[in-house]
């Protein structure tokens, strides 16, 4: 090689540091503004997470910084509300219902999705997808006042048509036996619509040559569902799916306390981690424990989050969230 | 290509599910969405329900006697119900504004396998929906660092931001903006803003769209900010919160009925009805269910963008 | 960070309502009242700021609790350490707010700034409520909070329609000679002559727990369901009860026992609602049938001039309120609504210079509860207070949260001599020996918590009869034990023993 070629590299090579340079300058400026955000409202309040270890109260000056600086450490003393032996019960709801719904959910969201982009009938397909987003307007309060028409003791419809029919009435508010098929109707009830709106968006993205080429090779419809459809949407069903599971420690408060009314007698099947820390916090207004059971849902989050993350990077690591 | 799409266009029995199958798909969806709107009829019916029918047969599908009563309260509440609509429509579009460009500016570049620090600001977002300080050191910095209290800012800077709506956001540029596209776009010459802004955003209307109506969705059915951050401004607080608020003065007024003295008794007289809750659930969710084909326009509008793209 | 910083403070600017700061010496101080209805409180508070300039040296701004969101306002205002806010209400009833903050280091100590400008306050408050609020806080035995001086006793009354009660034949001495025991006949002849769909027994099922079963709430038990009780001697109710100065699980004596089978009996009889068994509904459903006299008997707590309240009148029936036992001043009652000084206050002083006024000067008192004379309400040939019912609409405080309402003029639906009769009322009732104690729980929150969990599955449909005790109040006393009742026990008597012995 020649020096002149030697340079022109060397000259070469650097245009294409100096535009990468320039290329990462430019793309941080666009995190900027969330960033910022990020480092503000969620990475500052994080000091916070100490009070889960600690006897949190106030000392003079009473300002938050100085308590939480004072107040004494107790180690996981905090996270003894977990010795209750409603435990395995607030758990295995929790994590149960999760499960069933995260599997469900999905089915019939992508289900719906792949029915409402094949309907021929554009303004059908529309407004069906107006409505079924309709549920997600509407508060799990007012969700529940249609629940109680039905199912109200004294006036709802199911109890009159019991009555008008002499069989024997169901006391729902006090017995557990239908309230898992009850809860798994208001979640999907609530969530189909969102989510199919999701894949739907999704779908509507793909290339639609695609179908055109799958035509040709004399491809059924369905075989292009199954050929086209699905795997350009996978990225987007299996971030939710890892989203989901990231939260399968949480729960929908509203579903488990304002749809059974609050009910102490269907306890056993609506008992979920946030009902009991709400309703543990509403007795002891022990802020240490509150901030503990966060901790706590926080830290499974992590774990299954990161579990799912690393099979589907093992898997398909196009998909993967990180 | 393009003919194609005409193609198909011109014939659009080529490349459709058979009559057989597409019956089955509008029992099955319209049945679902009946299911769906069902609730919301029933809301209205409620409103639109006497009293007396109310306390005779609980709430019915049909009711015995029907009545305007709960409507003609919500217009005495006058300037408060009006100013605090305004609000919610205020902060809904601000609010939306602002963060649907955050996200799309934050995800953006985390599509770019290019970029640099992808995995750091990737790390930094995901991190936070997992982990948080909790709701009282959150409000200790918003209100004595960043002066959130009393202001709209308070009711918008505390939700501009959501990891979840970035990963969605980012998927979506992941799985319909090749990256051919954006290389070609670099030859020419084109900065990160410009490719961003006149090659990428096209063909990504359908995301931004979700990522609009979620936003929208979230600021408009806020009402926890409220009670968090304004304290003496009561002319600022948008209508969600006039409505839970109502809802939880009755619940403590009825639970605590015992502790209160003969005082209370009359202010738990003077509550509102359920029929004017009802009202005002129709209040707010019109104008969202409005706005929501707006949204819907660009999902679908999509379709014909995926098909000049390739 | 300073940039990021001020970027977003002007963001918050440019967004926000800018208040014009206004020039002037004076301090100002906060105060967070409870569940109030005021949406324009501008003529009120101007000329509470003029009276109070020289007097206490300060300008008033005051924050308008809500019922619903006041307990989480003030968490968060508390917990915080926020500086902005100089007083709030607080008491004994929701969630012992008044007893485990003050031992948390949330509330000022007042002993001392008592002792030097609290001569008129000493003088308007009587001793017992002085008492009452003196407790082991933060900084020792004192006082953390200005006590206000309303109804400081405890009654429970059954609450009858008299009205249907003549139609169907009894008379208000069946009622109290038959007992709740005795109530079935009652409510078979209601059932048989107003029909199938009408429930004659209208419980709040807790507070009918305590009334056949004579228990006594006990400050700094769980919350939302009580677990502990003490029990009252029904004829004297200053004298020990039959179970003397002892805690016991309430859920496991055969009082209990029996009251939970009469209403189981009462309930399949189908005298109650069965709504009234459903925690969410359960309130609502007792308001509405309340309010529209769909019942013959209920359960009320009673408070001196409840007959002349406007919900009663409104009831369009002839009501009566029939007492279990006499009014009774226990601990919960006694600390009902009370005012501290947050310590994260930076005029105490201050603050309690107002306080101390707005409990011992009927102008000030007044000024805030009833508004400005002439435009909020004017005074009749009598001096009774008549209000101006549109701007009423816009400040309609709560009057029992505020303070020293024996100070407040007699309003027209009262009548003249009102307050003196009230007076009168309270300061007849006897206190119960334990009054005073609050049972600590900090040892054992865990078990509370679990505790309290435990209570709340079982303890409304029990006590509204909706369960069968014969098969769910075993289950019911066997996971308490299981969730450490016995643990939790012993450290509340335990400490009430500590108590009364010293």
């Amino acid at each position: 090689m020649t020096m002149s070629g030697m340079k022109a590299e060397r000259k070469h090579s650097l245009r294409m540091a100096s535009a990468r340079r320039k290329k990462t300058f430019w793309l941080t400026t666009m995190m900027l503004p969330g960033a910022v955000w990020l480092l503000l409202i969620r990475y500052l309040p994080m000091f916070g997470i100490t009070i889960a270890f600690k006897n949190y109260r106030a000392f003079r000056p009473n300002t938050f910084w100085n308590n939480i600086v004072k107040s004494e450490f107790v180690g996981l003393k905090n996270f003894e509300f977990l010795k209750s032996p409603d435990t395995a019960v607030m758990i295995r709801n929790t994590l149960g219902y999760n499960i069933v719904w995260i599997l469900l959910g999905l089915v019939i969201s992508v289900t719906f999705a792949v029915m409402m982009s094949e309907v021929s009938n554009r303004f059908m397909a529309k407004t069906y997808q107006t409505m079924m987003f309709f549920p997600y307007f509407l508060s799990w309060v007012v969700a529940s006042y249609f629940v109680l028409a039905f199912l109200d003791p004294t006036s709802g419809m199911i109890n009159a048509m019991q009555k008008a029919s002499g069989a024997k009435v169901t006391n729902f508010y006090h017995d557990t036996t239908w309230w898992p098929l009850i809860l798994t109707i208001c979640n999907l009830w609530k969530n189909v619509g969102y989510s199919s709106v999701l894949y739907l968006a999704a779908i509507t993205g793909i290339d639609t040559t695609q179908y055109e080429a799958a035509a040709v090779d004399g491809a059924t419809k369905w075989q292009q569902i199954w050929c086209v459809t699905l795997p350009n949407i996978r990225t987007m069903i299996i971030i939710l799916l890892i989203m989901n599971v990231g939260k399968i420690f949480n729960a929908d408060f509203g579903l488990f306390y304002n749809v059974p009314q609050n009910s102490g007698s269907l306890y056993p099947v609506t008992q979920v981690v946030d009902t009991y820390v709400y309703r543990a916090y509403a007795n002891t207004h022990n802020l240490g424990m509150s901030s503990a059971a966060g901790f706590l849902q926080s830290a499974v989050g992590l774990v299954c989050i990161v579990g799912a993350n690393a099979i589907v990077r093992k898997i398909d690591p196009e998909s993967s969230l990180f | 290509m393009t003919a194609i799409a005409k193609g198909r266009r011109k014939h659009p029995t080529l490349n459709r599910f058979g009559p057989g199958a597409q019956a089955v798909f509008h029992g099955v969806l319209g049945l679902f969405s009946l299911l769906c709107i069902i609730p919301f009829v029933f809301v209205i019916i409620i409103s639109f329900t006497s009293e007396e029918s109310i306390r005779a047969i609980g709430y019915s599908f049909r009711p015995l006697s029907w009545s305007l009563q709960a409507y003609a309260y919500t217009f005495q509440l006058g300037d408060q119900l009006w100013r605090s609509y305004l609000n919610s429509f205020l902060i809904t579009i601000v609010g939306t504004a602002l963060s649907v460009g955050i996200c799309v500016l934050y995800a953006y570049p985390l599509f770019r396998r290019d970029y640099r620090l992808r995995g750091f600001f990737n790390f930094l977002s995901f991190f936070t929906m997992i982990f948080g300080g909790g709701l009282v050191p959150t409000f200790v910095i918003c209100k004595s660092v960043l002066g959130l209290s009393d202001n709209y800012a308070a009711l918008i800077v505390p939700m501009l931001f959501s990891p979840f709506n970035v990963i969605i956001m980012r998927t979506f540029f992941q799985t319909t903006v090749p990256t051919e596209l954006i290389e070609a776009a670099t030859i020419d010459g084109s900065g990160e803003y410009g490719t961003l802004t006149r090659i990428v955003l096209p063909i990504v209307t359908p995301g931004i769209a979700t990522i609009a109506l979620l936003n929208a969705l979230g600021y408009w059915n806020e009402w926890f900010l409220s009670l968090l951050y304004i304290n003496k401004n009561m002319n600022i607080i948008p209508l969600q919160y006039l409505l839970m608020r109502m809802q939880r003065n009755a619940d403590f007024l009825a639970k605590n009925s015992s502790m209160l003295g003969a005082d209370a008794s009359r202010a738990a007289m003077e509550l509102p009805s359920q029929t004017l809750k009802m009202a005002l659930v129709v209040f707010i969710v019109v104008p969202i269910a409005c706005a929501y084909p707006f949204f819907q326009r660009y999902v679908v509008a999509g379709l014909t963008v995926g098909s000049v793209k390739g | 960070m300073k940039r990021i910083v001020s970027l977003f403070l002007t963001l918050a600017m440019l967004l926000g309502l800018c208040a014009a700061a206004q020039a002037d010496d004076l301090p100002t101080i906060t105060i967070m009242f409870h569940g109030s209805n005021v949406s324009d409180d501008s003529a009120v508070l101007e000329k509470v700021n003029e009276y109070i300039a020289d007097k206490v040296g300060a300008k008033l701004e005051v924050i308008w609790g809500t019922w619903g969101d006041f307990d989480e306002k003030v968490v968060n205002t508390l917990v915080s350490g926020d500086s902005d806010v100089d007083m709030v209400f607080t008491c004994s009833w929701s969630a012992d707010e008044y007893n485990s903050y003050a031992k948390n280091g949330y509330f000022v100590k007042l002993d001392d700034l008592i002792a030097e400008y609290g001569a008129d306050l000493k003088a308007a408050i009587p001793e017992s409520l002085m008492q009452a609020a003196t407790i082991e806080g933060a900084e020792g035995m004192g006082i953390y909070a200005v006590n206000g001086f309303k109804d400081t006793a405890t009654q429970n009354t059954w609450d009858v329609n008299v009205t249907l009660l003549n139609e169907l034949g009894y008379t208000l001495d069946d009622v109290k000679n038959l007992g709740f025991y005795g109530f079935g006949e009652i409510f078979a002849k209601a059932k048989e002559v107003k029909g199938d769909s009408f429930y004659p027994f209208l419980v709040e099922p807790m507070v009918a727990e305590r009334m056949v079963t004579n228990s006594i709430i006990i400050a700094g038990d769980a919350g939302s369901t009580n677990l502990l009780s003490l029990y009252l001697n029904p004829e004297d109710v200053s004298a020990e009860g039959a179970y003397g100065n002892q805690i016991l699980n309430k859920f496991a004596t055969p009082e209990y026992k029996a009251f939970v089978e009469k209403m189981h009996e009462y309930y399949e009889a189908g005298y109650i609602n069965p709504a009234l068994a459903v925690a969410e509904t359960s309130n609502d459903t007792r308001t509405n049938a309340q309010k529209t006299a769909d019942y013959l008997i209920g359960t009320q707590s009673y408070a001196y001039g409840y007959e002349f309240s406007a919900d009663v009148l409104a009831r369009g029936v002839e009501v009566a309120f029939v007492p279990c036992t006499d009014a009774y001043v226990d601990t919960t009652a006694s600390q009902g609504a009370m005012m501290a000084i947050s310590s994260a206050s930076e005029h105490v002083e201050e603050s309690f210079k107002f306080l101390a006024l707005l409990n011992s000067d009927p102008y000030l008192m007044t000024l805030l509860n009833y508004g400005v004379e002439g435009i909020h309400y004017t005074l009749n040939d009598d001096g009774l207070v008549v209000f101006n019912a549109d701007a009423r609409a816009t400040y309609s405080p709560w009057t029992n949260g505020m303070g020293n309402v024996t100070i407040l003029p007699d309003t027209e639906s009262e009548g003249k001599g009102f307050r003196e009769a009230f007076k009168a009322y309270y300061a007849g009732a006897k206190a119960i020996p334990a009054l005073g104690y609050v049972f600590d729980n900090s040892a054992v929150a865990n078990e509370m918590a679990a505790l309290g969990n435990v209570a709340a599955q079982y303890a409304l449909a029990l006590d509204c009869g909706a369960t069968d005790p014969e098969t769910e109040l075993p289950k019911f006393l066997e996971a308490l034990d299981a969730a450490g009742m016995q643990t939790y026990l012993d450290a509340a008597n335990a400490q009430l023993a500590a108590y009364l012995g010293k």
